[in-house]
């Protein structure tokens, strides 16, 4: 299709001032919060459904790419264009629908952001668990896409575990309805194989949520170490006694004093760790669990334990947790997130590579991660200006991910594949595992519209 | 201002900016419009983009740099602390200099050149509301030299919603024995304008004239009503006196038992002017006297201080896109609708005028008020 046609066309679906196509306007929809860049052929803003249903179909009929955006902070480059295409952004698609509470559910629009759904229904005594450190700026359209994950997640379960149901659009523009409020589906769990698409397989236009009962009681305390392998071992003690704690973070001396420096929530500028941990639920027998956890603590040789006396001392905590990325990013210009999962009990090994691999490249490593579900975030710090350390810091961070890979892990927590990892998938993946994929793919996609060029290597690079 | 200039001051701030997009949702542009070009980590891309040489200068970039309020809720949230807003005023001189920019703009550089104030009337009629004054002689508010100058600000001196505000003020001070006086004519418009229209060259005569009467004077201090003629002269000006904003003032003056008040049994929230609270700092006086008042209960607005969303009146927003600053309004007014407040009190003569506007326009019950007038109300 030729490109003023294009534009006249989607003017005619979602309104003029809606469809943006400057070449200022490209450039803005050619990144992300990753270092990845490229450019669409034109962005819109849909209103409705019927909006994103008309675009795609048109889309499908001219063979044009479609890729769906929230507020772009993924960290894979999973909303850049790689090859042109019609973004779609979601800001305007931004409604809570239903909020049914004896059912426990909500409904919305997928540009709905996440802290805005959390402080709605938290005044109704409920909250939404999945709780990404960009809460307050992600959409759950985008934590749709990515499955994201967040502290909380430990004893939650990530986004594929909140996620009832979602109205699609499909590749030629059906508008189909998955799974719904009863529990048990009856047919395949589509909606399962779609949450942590990328938007590679179809765009969700509502998403039906599940949510919980606030805790009764919450506990939070910060344990302060002198060796980041006594924390590592703690983590790995505390899940093996049995205890699921609501959350279990860690963050190494450079994030913490980035953090400080930045929140002053009053954590130790000298440890060489620390440990967030977090019980929620009960308050009967909250006492006894934090007994255990403060015993298994000072087994490790914990220095300090402190507890969160006020809601305020809680918040601060978490506020500086949640702005780690930030804070560290205070120390140089740019940053980038490694998304590794080790099994817990390879922790301190792990940690330990990192620090070399930080040695080796010549590059400030900070480490912040969900340390309960072994899924690290080694942060490197450089200046995206200098081409030569960025070379050095992709150089670093597959060396990162193919030790997660031989240790047994994985190449992703939480951040997704983009194109940001596509190259790493062959540490995890066979080509006849990739083969698969790319079948489930075409079946969703048959003329290659959806998100083109991620998540899933292209058949050369993969035998390369 | 060129591309080289323009890369040598703000490449490295920018360059700080990483993407992660916490900024968004604290723009409340970004929030009106919904796309990536009003957002504060578009405007920083876009900025950078120019300075790599990705972007050229054009009208589409004019648009989204000239509809930034310049309010910074965007380094509030921000962890690396980009500067944003000074990038963005930045960008505007760069526009100006091509040519691309509103050319209203033009006419309020006329103006203050010409009448050196933002309306366009002969400079002596900036005493205008003194009118409304019955009870205080000319001379007590016309002195030659006093310990302090009252700088009244264009807005208030021109725009009849805004008159009482100097009208109360300068009772306040009279009764409560401040020796003050105005600078009448000989008030200079603090060029704050200008810097937000990219053309802060043009400050240089208003301050020199402003900085010189100041001497003349002999004064001690300067109070302000106005938070961005406040800030101007914090952050620019620098002069060696002593400079408060009214609420400042009025809190000492409380505090010192030379204003006592009276009660009123009102429910009120504060807005916190962008320039008086997030870009100088001044959060709690304005609270304090707001807490003098006996039985008076203060609800705070859900964004508040730091997260104070602006009004829709920064940033010569409102004269270039009025109707995006009529957006912005209206979400304020939610917000303020939010607290189940009977009033709002804001100590800034431009929030008064574009909270109350948008309220009458949407007919909106709710009584909108300056600090001054809320004080002045409750004298003994
Ligand atoms: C500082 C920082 C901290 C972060 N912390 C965390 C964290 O703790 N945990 C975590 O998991 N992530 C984290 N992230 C990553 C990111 O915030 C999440 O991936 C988030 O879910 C992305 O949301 P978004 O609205 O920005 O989506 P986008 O980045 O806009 O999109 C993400 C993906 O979803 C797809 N998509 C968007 N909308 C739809 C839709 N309607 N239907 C189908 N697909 C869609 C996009 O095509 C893209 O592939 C962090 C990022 C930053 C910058
Ligand atoms: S301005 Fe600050 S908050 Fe906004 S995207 Fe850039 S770094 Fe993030
Ligand atoms: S200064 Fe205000 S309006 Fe301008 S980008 Fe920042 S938050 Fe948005
Ligand atoms: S800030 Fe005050 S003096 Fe300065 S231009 Fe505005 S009204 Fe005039």
């Amino acid at each position: 299709m030729e490109r003023g046609e294009l534009l006249t066309s989607l003017k005619d679906i979602v309104g003029e001032e809606n469809v943006l196509s400057s070449e200022m306007d490209l450039a803005l929809y050619g990144y992300d919060a990753s270092l990845e860049r490229g450019k669409p052929d034109v962005v819109v803003l849909p209103g409705s459904t019927e909006d994103v249903s008309k675009v795609v179909k048109l889309a499908y009929r001219a063979k044009i790419p479609v890729i769906g955006r929230g507020s772009g902070t993924n960290l894979s480059g999973g909303t850049v264009p790689v090859k042109g295409g019609i973004v779609v952004h979601f800001s305007h698609m931004n409604r809570i629908i239903e909020i049914d509470i004896p059912n426990r559910t909500v409904t919305v629009e997928p540009g709905v952001i996440t802290l805005d759904l959390q402080n709605t229904i938290l005044k109704k005594g409920l909250q939404y668990a999945p709780d990404p450190a960009s809460q307050k700026v992600s959409t759950l359209g985008g934590n749709f896409g990515e499955n994201s994950g967040g502290p909380h997640c430990l004893k939650y379960g990530v986004t594929t575990n909140h996620v009832l149901g979602a109205e699609v659009v499909l590749f030629d523009g059906t508008v189909v309805w998955l799974g719904g409020k009863s529990p048990d589906q009856a047919s395949y769990d589509i909606t399962g194989l779609l949450v942590g698409s990328e938007g590679t397989l179809a765009i969700a236009t509502k998403i039906m949520l599940k949510i919980i009962p606030t805790p009764e009681a919450v506990k939070t305390m910060l344990a302060i170490y002198d060796s980041i392998e006594d924390a590592g071992n703690t983590v790995s003690a505390i899940i093996a006694e049995g205890i699921v704690p609501a959350t279990l973070e860690m963050m190494d001396n450079l994030v913490l004093k980035a953090v400080e420096d930045s929140v002053h929530a009053g954590y130790p500028m000298d440890a060489a760790a620390v440990l967030i941990i977090e019980l929620d639920g009960m308050a009967d027998g909250m006492e006894r669990q934090a007994g255990k956890i403060l015993e298994i603590c000072k087994r490790h040789r914990v220095r300090d334990v402190r507890l969160a006396k006020s809601d305020a001392e809680r918040a601060e905590l978490w506020a500086g947790r949640k702005g780690a990325f930030g804070a560290v990013a205070r120390l140089r210009p740019s940053y980038l997130v490694c998304d590794g999962t080790v099994p817990r009990t390879k922790l301190p090994e792990v940690l330990g590579k990192v620090i070399q691999i930080a040695k080796k490249y010549d590059l400030p490593i900070g480490n912040v991660f969900h340390a309960g579900d072994g899924n690290l975030h080694p942060l490197i710090l450089f200046d995206e200006r200098n081409k030569e350390e960025l070379a050095r810091v992709h150089k670093a961070a597959t060396e990162i991910l193919q030790i997660c890979a031989d240790v047994g892990g994985t190449i992703s927590g939480e951040h997704g594949i983009g194109t940001e990892k596509l190259k790493e998938m062959s540490f995890i993946f066979s080509e006849s595992d990739m083969h698969f994929m790319r079948d489930i793919k075409s079946a969703f996609d048959p003329v290659g519209i959806w998100n083109p060029g991620k998540v899933i290597p292209q058949r050369q690079a993969a035998n390369a | 201002m060129n591309i080289a200039q323009l890369m040598k001051l703000s490449y490295d701030e920018v360059a700080k900016c990483n993407k992660c997009g916490f900024c968004l949702p604290n723009c409340p542009v970004y929030l009106a419009e919904g796309k990536e070009s009003s957002a504060p980590r578009g405007r920083n891309a876009t900025t950078r983009a120019v300075i790599e040489g990705r972007l050229q200068w054009s009208p589409e970039i004019e648009k989204a740099i000239f509809s930034c309020l310049g309010c910074g809720a965007c380094t509030a949230a921000c962890f690396p602390k980009v500067q944003t807003k000074d990038l963005v005023f930045r960008d505007r001189e760069c526009l100006v200099t091509e040519g691309l920019y509103p050319k209203i703009a033009d006419r309020v550089a006329r103006f203050l050149e010409e009448q050196h104030n933002i309306s366009n009337d002969d400079n002596e009629e900036r005493s205008e509301w003194q009118e409304m004054i019955k009870d205080i002689p000319e001379e007590a508010l016309n002195k030659d030299r006093a310990e302090v100058i009252f700088f009244v600000g264009c807005v208030a001196s021109f725009f009849p919603m805004a008159q009482k505000i100097p009208v109360n003020m300068s009772k306040i001070m009279h009764r409560a024995g401040v020796d003050f006086t105005v600078l009448g004519g000989e008030e200079w418009c603090c060029g704050f304008p200008l810097i937000g229209a990219g053309m802060p060259d043009k400050v240089k005569a208003l301050m020199e004239h402003n900085l010189a009467k100041v001497k003349d004077v002999g004064a001690k201090a300067i109070v302000f009503t106005c938070p961005s003629c406040y800030h101007t002269w914090k952050h620019l000006y620098q002069p060696e006196v002593k400079l408060f904003h009214a609420s400042q003032m009025l809190n000492d003056l409380i505090r010192d038992g030379k204003v006592t008040l009276k009660e009123r049994k009102i429910k009120v929230t504060y807005h916190d002017p962008c320039d008086l609270g997030r870009n100088s700092g001044v959060f709690e006086e304005p609270r304090q006297v707001l807490k003098s008042i006996p039985g008076l209960t203060l609800v705070e607005l859900a964004s508040n201080r730091q997260l104070s969303t602006c009004c829709g009146g920064g940033g010569n927003v409102e004269m270039v896109n009025p109707e995006l600053s009529a957006k912005v309004a209206a979400m304020k007014l939610e917000q303020i609708a939010l607290t189940g407040a009977d009033m709002v009190v804001s100590s800034c003569q431009q929030c008064l005028r574009t909270i109350a506007t948008r309220a009458k326009r949407q007919k909106m019950d709710l009584v909108v008020k300056d600090l001054t007038e809320l004080v002045f109300e409750a004298m003994e």
